[in-house]
């Protein structure tokens, strides 16, 4: 009989039948029965082989959180030091009118440069940082379920933050401000804007790898019986955070993706001489700006919401307002971008709506402090140095809240607006909401991350110079602001009534600067004389103080089955039954890594989670993706080209030796009684919800290319231009049945595989590539005859050609992968993770190809 | 898997099931308010660029208001019953139970739904307030 | 370099001439004189007091908590806390405040009583025209606003190659100027003086450098001067004067400027047909003396870095002298 007659079987691959076996949850007898001693013994030395660092000049290679989470939290606090540094040299030149410490340029560079590395080198990797680093303890997760993308993105990060801020030591900076508005960014003659836009998009890259991460650890890699309800406030946050990562900066992806085509091959996209205008940049830019200053707020005040129960030793008052309140936050920060562009002259309407969103997402925040307070109040208040930098955190945010509801008035907007105002208001919410709290972050959570305890004295003495020194830097600005002082200027004239404020501003930044220089001391200094600090030094009852002193690598000894919100403070037992390796994921029998996947609501336990261990191969992607965004900077192609071809190689390399190979056993014991899958496909996998997250980014800045082309019709009365030659309709056409036809033909070969009919999967993987080619190529025949440096509409019809050509490509990479996957015996009818996450890649794919080729073909008929 | 819990209501198990429930459903409200502030400023963006009667539209948008209020008091009247703390007493829902869950996400979409009036009516003052395109 | 610096700059540093020296709210939107900053600065000490009582409040109250460490108090207390101070009284206070912005939000959109200055933003300077109402060509100037007090002046706000912001603190709010994009904003003066504005959206090298003079003039003393300032240049008679404007011709000064009734049509400066009766010279850089004028045409670029106009610093220092005898005399 040949394949085809045969009747079709019935899908193999059901969620189903691969579901989890034996008893959940565990009963109290369960738990209650002891571990025998050698079992404990010989499960422990089995777990620490399995999870042992690599040392010497392997321990680059190393993946696990707390490695990379540490690396990360340095660098990033090693580029806020030198972004600080950058702060002090402004604020010299500023001591005196006509000061010419520095020449004008410099002083550009070098405030461009502070913004700049402060918010994308500090402000946001710091979050990424810290929640690589502590997320899995607070969930009692070994690691996060893609320990190879957050070394990768590490290392996208150090090669990124590098060419950025090294620019400036060559004195080839970018000079436009951090928000690089053109046409003056556009038109600079150096290198400078290009530095900014490659370096930083390839750092907003490595933001989303972390965001697609966190969420998915979030979500599924929490222990069994955290239902949502219970996780703690620290894992909503990032959750929330992570969201507004994935809408928020796509955008810009997408703006200095027509910022870099304007640059290197002059596409008008800003340019108002041709139909573009820079207006447009600014709406991209803070539809991600203002989400961002939430993105580095929210992961902060996290860290306030696990200090405050601890020091009030009782749990949080209010758990779901806070939830409600970071929700609330993640969505209405959204809707407050134009208050950023008051005075562009857009009608006094379109200005109130946005008014009226800033003034409302004061609400979500004051509840937010207000729960703390509650907590407090019906607390033991045991006052700690975490807390004293959370007190002066909130003293110092509350005042640039305040100031935030002020300048959320447009009428008085209109005269703070880009003046000292403003920039004492963003230092006061920053330091005040970010800043404090990530030190008392650091303060708080150092015994867990390093076995050991900072000093409280220097502590101290880092706080009162740093408090002390901000407010005499930055309140004066307010007025001096108000007294007509623009920002970013590099000197000014004196009798203005602006020389002592600002004399007094340059002498208090050095006290802030001696304070961060205790601080990093502290943080550095060695320690090794300390006595083995104890285990819960701050008495918290989140899982996190379950971590081993002194330190183990396995993240924790076992993962325990959770009931409430603080079980430490709940479960008496939990400690001792946990370490003698009573709970789940005891031992590691095959010395591999890994961890528990549970569901998304409840905590149900799902699968164990094979995870990869150290390897070069991130690092060595990192290294090309680097050269595949540096070398466009200097206009050279070919190398990026190449580079680009070879870190693509190296991740499908990666993708194939470690992901997704059908298990030796298909189930295996997880302890308690209980018996998992070891194999996972669709939404039951973590690569899937990895997929579908990384998808919703890419449709963000899909649809805020789309939105380029809709905002151009609004703002010019000749757009689409009569005169101007439209794409081929017929070819645009016939992409679309190419695509079409790949999307259908990979749509059946996942059908077809499930259903055991291999080799017709494998001629339908063979036909998906050829037509998605044969689409892409009449996508780029259908705009190969318009000229896009004219104008700009034959230019956003380029760019959405190339958006949807490069995704093709990636498209038939996948399909090819699955091909290969296939007859490698990688992917096989029961075992079809493969094909399910590029069945998902080529739904949103075919959105795109179906928007794009609407706007091509039929948009220009209809506006005109 | 077995579930050694003691027996509950048929009924009950299957309200508070986890299939049931979705994080999604906390963020109806706020998403009622994002489309509301979208529809508002788009709208008037298009119509003060391309022409057209601002205080017609603007009227019309004050009868959108009204319907996105209406939705979001529904979303909110329905978190209401799910959080159900009339009848239990319970605020905290600090258990690790499915009630416990079920009656948390009611209460967070119910926040949720009151912050998101508070945007609806705020969006909605510049309709009232401000006129034409200037 | 550095000693020229601090003799010029002593002068420049008083931001123009003896007008304007020694007036530290020259640039304060604090010291309002104009109808919207009056507003605008009501508005802001009255969300300062209101900013100032809340911040005492939740401070306080946080300091006593963690300080005085009373007793615990009951939870239900705590809760009513946070739906009283964290959802009900922003909710009213925030609702109140954004009804009152809202309703002065469109006031500086308001259209002009006749009067319209076009003002269009250049790298680093301001070309001006002033279009009285039902003129058919506009009245040209350069660097300097003047309006008659008591009507509402719009400004009609454009740019040459970036954006920059045209802020007058002591009357009102700013406007961004774009190329390729008209933007309005209307001013009323409500009490006569100089002010100063400056350029508020950073526009690269010079921004610092790119200020005005406005001066508020009671409305027939603005009627004259706008009378002479539509007339051509008459030619300063001085023997110093005349030599400059031989200099001026030779140099090529006409290029690049116009000196109305004269040969020199030059569009890419500022117009310099009445210069000599200005506040300031280099877009507010420095005094409207002698010694600036001759400070200024010898060292442009040190003055304001990466600025068009080539420095004349090779010409004697005599030369440098005539020059601003003839452009100072150019009323």
């Amino acid at each position: 009989m040949s394949e085809d007659d045969r009747p079709i079987p019935r899908k193999v691959s059901q969620a189903d039948d691969l579901a989890p076996e034996g008893v959940y949850p565990p009963t109290e007898e369960m738990l209650s029965e002891p571990v025998p001693a050698d079992l404990q013994k010989a499960q422990a030395d089995r777990l620490r082989k399995a999870w042992v660092a690599p040392t010497g000049i392997r321990y680059v290679t190393a993946v696990n959180n707390s490695e990379v989470g540490v690396w990360y939290s340095m660098t990033a606090f090693a580029f806020m030091l030198i972004a600080g540094v950058m702060a002090l040299i402004i604020r010299l030149q500023l001591a005196f009118p006509e000061n010419d410490l520095i020449s004008a340029d410099r002083f550009n560079q070098l405030f461009t440069m502070h913004g700049s590395a402060m918010m994308f080198l500090f402000a946001v990797p710091i979050f990424e940082a810290i929640a690589i680093l502590i997320l899995p303890g607070f969930l009692s997760a070994r690691d996060l379920p893609f320990p190879r993308l957050s070394a990768y993105g590490y290392w996208c990060f150090l090669i990124g933050g590098i060419s950025v801020i090294g620019s400036v030591f060559v004195d080839a900076g970018p000079t436009a401000g951090w928000f690089m508005y053109p046409p003056l960014a556009t038109q600079d003659e150096g290198i400078g804007s290009d530095i900014w836009l490659l370096g930083l998009s390839f750092i907003e890259v490595a933001s989303i790898a972390a965001a697609v991460e966190l969420i998915v650890g979030t979500l599924k890699c929490r222990p069994p019986g955290m239902r949502v309800n219970i996780m703690p406030l620290y894992a909503w946050y990032v959750l929330v955070v992570g969201g507004m990562i994935l809408f928020a900066f796509p955008p810009l992806i997408a703006g200095d993706f027509l910022f870099e085509l304007e640059r290197s091959f002059d596409w008008p996209f800003f340019d108002p001489t041709r139909g573009g205008d820079p207006l447009l940049w600014q709406h991209l830019f803070w539809i991600f700006g203002h989400p961002e200053v939430y993105i580095v707020f929210l992961p902060s005040i996290a860290i306030a919401a696990m200090v405050v129960p601890t020091v009030a030793q009782r749990p949080i008052v209010g758990y779901s307002w806070i939830v409600l309140s970071a929700v609330g936050t993640g969505f209405l920060s959204f809707g407050l971008w134009v208050h950023h562009m008051f005075t562009t002259g857009l009608p006094s309407i379109s200005l109130g709506f946005f008014s009226a969103a800033s003034e409302a997402v004061v609400i979500p925040t004051g509840i937010q402090l207000f729960a703390f307070l509650a907590t407090l109040m019906v607390g033991r208040v045991r006052v700690n140095l975490p807390m004293l930098w959370i007190a002066g955190g909130l003293a110092i945010f509350t005042a640039g809240g305040l100031t935030g509801v002020m300048l959320a008035m447009a009428p008085f907007d209109f005269q703070a607006h880009d003046s000292y105002f403003v920039v004492a208001h963003l230092h006061y919410t920053l330091f005040g909401g970010m800043v404090f709290p990530v030190i008392a972050g650091v303060y708080y959570f150092f015994p867990f991350a390093r076995k050991k305890l900072l000093s409280e004295r220097l502590g101290r003495i880092a706080f009162w110079l740093i408090f002390v020194g901000f407010n005499v830097t930055f309140l004066p600005m307010h007025w001096v602001g108000l007294l007509g002082m623009p920002r970013r200027i590099y000197t000014f004239p004196g009798g203005l009534g602006w020389d002592t404020v600002n004399l007094m501003s340059t002498i208090a930044s050095f006290l802030i600067a001696a304070g961060f220089a205790v601080f990093a001391w502290d943080v550095i200094r060695p320690k090794t004389r300390q006595p083995q600090i104890p285990r819960n030094p701050w008495g918290g009852g989140t899982l996190e103080w379950t971590h081993d002193v002194p330190e183990e690598l396995w993240g924790t000894r076992s993962i325990p089955y959770v009931t409430s919100r603080y079980p430490l403070w709940d479960d008496p037992k939990l400690l001792e039954r946990l370490d003698s390796g009573r709970y789940y994921l005891p031992d590691a029998e095959t010395v591999r890594r890994e961890t528990m996947v549970t569901s998304v609501i409840d905590a149900k336990p799902l699968l164990i989670q094979k995870v990869t261990g150290p390897s070069w191969l991130p690092l060595l992607a990192a290294v090309f993706t680097g050269g595949a965004f540096i070398f466009p900077t200097f206009h050279v192609y070919p190398p990026a080209i190449a580079s680009g071809a070879v870190a693509l190689a190296i991740i499908i390399l990666w993708l194939w030796r470690e992901t997704s190979w059908p298990p030796e056993h298909e189930m295996r014991d997880a302890g308690l009684g209980l018996r998992l899958p070891n194999y996972a496909a669709g939404p039951n996998s973590v690569g899937w919800w990895a997929m579908w997250i990384t998808m919703l980014g890419d449709a963000t800045a899909f649809a805020s290319v789309v939105f380029a082309f809709f905002y151009y019709w609004t703002s010019s009365a000749d757009f689409p231009p009569v005169a101007m030659p439209d794409p081929d309709r017929a070819l645009v056409g016939l992409a679309v049945v190419g695509l079409l036809l790949a999307w259908a033909a990979t749509v059946s070969a996942a059908w077809l595989n499930a259903r055991a009919r291999v080799t017709a999967a494998r001629a339908a993987l063979i036909v998906a590539p050829v037509a998605a080619a044969g689409g892409a190529a009449a996508l780029v025949l259908s705009v190969i005859g318009l000229s896009p440096s004219t104008h700009v509409y034959p230019a956003v019809m380029c760019a959405l050609a190339i958006w949807v050509v490069v995704h093709a490509g990636v498209g038939i990479v996948m399909q090819l992968y699955c091909l290969a996957a296939s007859v490698a015996g990688k992917m096989t009818p029961r075992h079809d993770a493969d094909i399910q996450n590029v069945t998902l890649y080529w739904h949103f794919h075919l959105i795109a190809v179906l928007v794009t080729c609407a706007v091509m073909g039929l948009a220009p008929g209809v506006m005109r | 898997m077995k579930t050694p819990q003691e027996p509950r209501a048929q009924e009950e198990r299957r309200e508070f099931r986890e299939e049931a429930e979705s994080l999604f459903r906390i963020t109806f409200a706020p998403v009622i308010w994002a489309a509301h502030f979208l529809l508002c400023y788009c709208t008037l963006a298009v119509v003060c660029a391309k022409g057209g009667d601002p205080d017609f539209w603007r009227t019309a948008l004050v009868g959108l208001t009204l319907v996105a209020l209406l939705a979001i008091t529904w979303t909110g009247w329905r978190a209401w019953r799910q959080w159900d703390a009339h009848n239990t007493g319970d605020y905290a829902n600090a258990r690790g139970e499915d009630e416990d869950r079920h009656q948390f996400l009611g209460q967070a979409a119910l926040l949720l739904a009151i912050i998101s009036a508070i945007g609806v009516i705020y969006t909605a003052l510049p309709l009232v307030l401000v006129e034409g395109c200037r | 370099m550095r000693g020229f610096r601090h003799t010029v700059t002593l002068a420049g540093g008083l931001v123009g001439s003896g007008l304007m020296s020694g007036c530290t709210g020259q640039q304060s939107a604090l010291i309002p004189r104009g109808e919207d900053a009056a507003v605008q600065s009501t508005l802001f000490f009255v969300m300062l007091v209101g900013a100032v009582v809340l911040w005492l409040m939740l401070n306080g109250l946080f300091f006593y908590l963690t300080r005085v460490r009373p007793g615990a108090v009951p939870q239900r207390l705590a809760n009513g806390m946070i739906i009283i101070g964290g959802l009900v009284v922003p909710a009213v206070l925030i609702g109140a405040l954004l009804a009152w912005g809202l309703s002065i939000l469109p006031d500086q959109q308001r259209s002009g009583d006749g009067l319209t200055i076009r003002v269009t933003g250049e790298q680093w300077w301001w070309r001006v025209e002033y279009w009285p109402e039902g003129a058919e060509a506009p009245i040209v100037s350069a660097n300097e606003i003047r309006m008659p007090v008591g009507e509402r002046v719009e400004f009609a706000l454009g740019a040459k190659r970036v954006i920059h912001s045209f802020w007058i603190p002591a009357l009102g709010g700013k406007m961004d100027m774009f190329p390729g994009r008209d933007t309005r904003v209307s001013l009323k003066a409500t009490e006569p003086g100089v002010y100063r504005g400056q350029c508020a959206e950073f526009c690269g090298a010079s921004h610092a450098w790119m200020a005005f003079a406005a001066e508020a003039m009671p409305p027939a003393d603005f009627a004259a001067w706008l009378d002479h300032e539509a007339s051509a240049a008459v030619a300063p008679s001085t023997p110093d004067a005349v030599a400059g404007a031989e200099i001026f011709a030779r140099e090529g000064c006409g290029a690049c400027h116009t000196v109305r009734g004269t040969d020199h049509i030059g569009q890419v400066g500022p117009d310099l047909t009445h210069v000599g009766a200005r506040h300031t010279l280099g877009a507010g850089r420095l005094g409207a003396t002698l010694e600036d004028f001759a400070a200024w045409i010898s060292h442009t670029d040190e003055l304001k870095p990466e600025v068009e106009m080539p420095a004349y610093g090779h010409l004697p220092e005599e030369e440098h002298r005539l020059l601003a005898a003839y452009l100072k005399g150019l009323q």
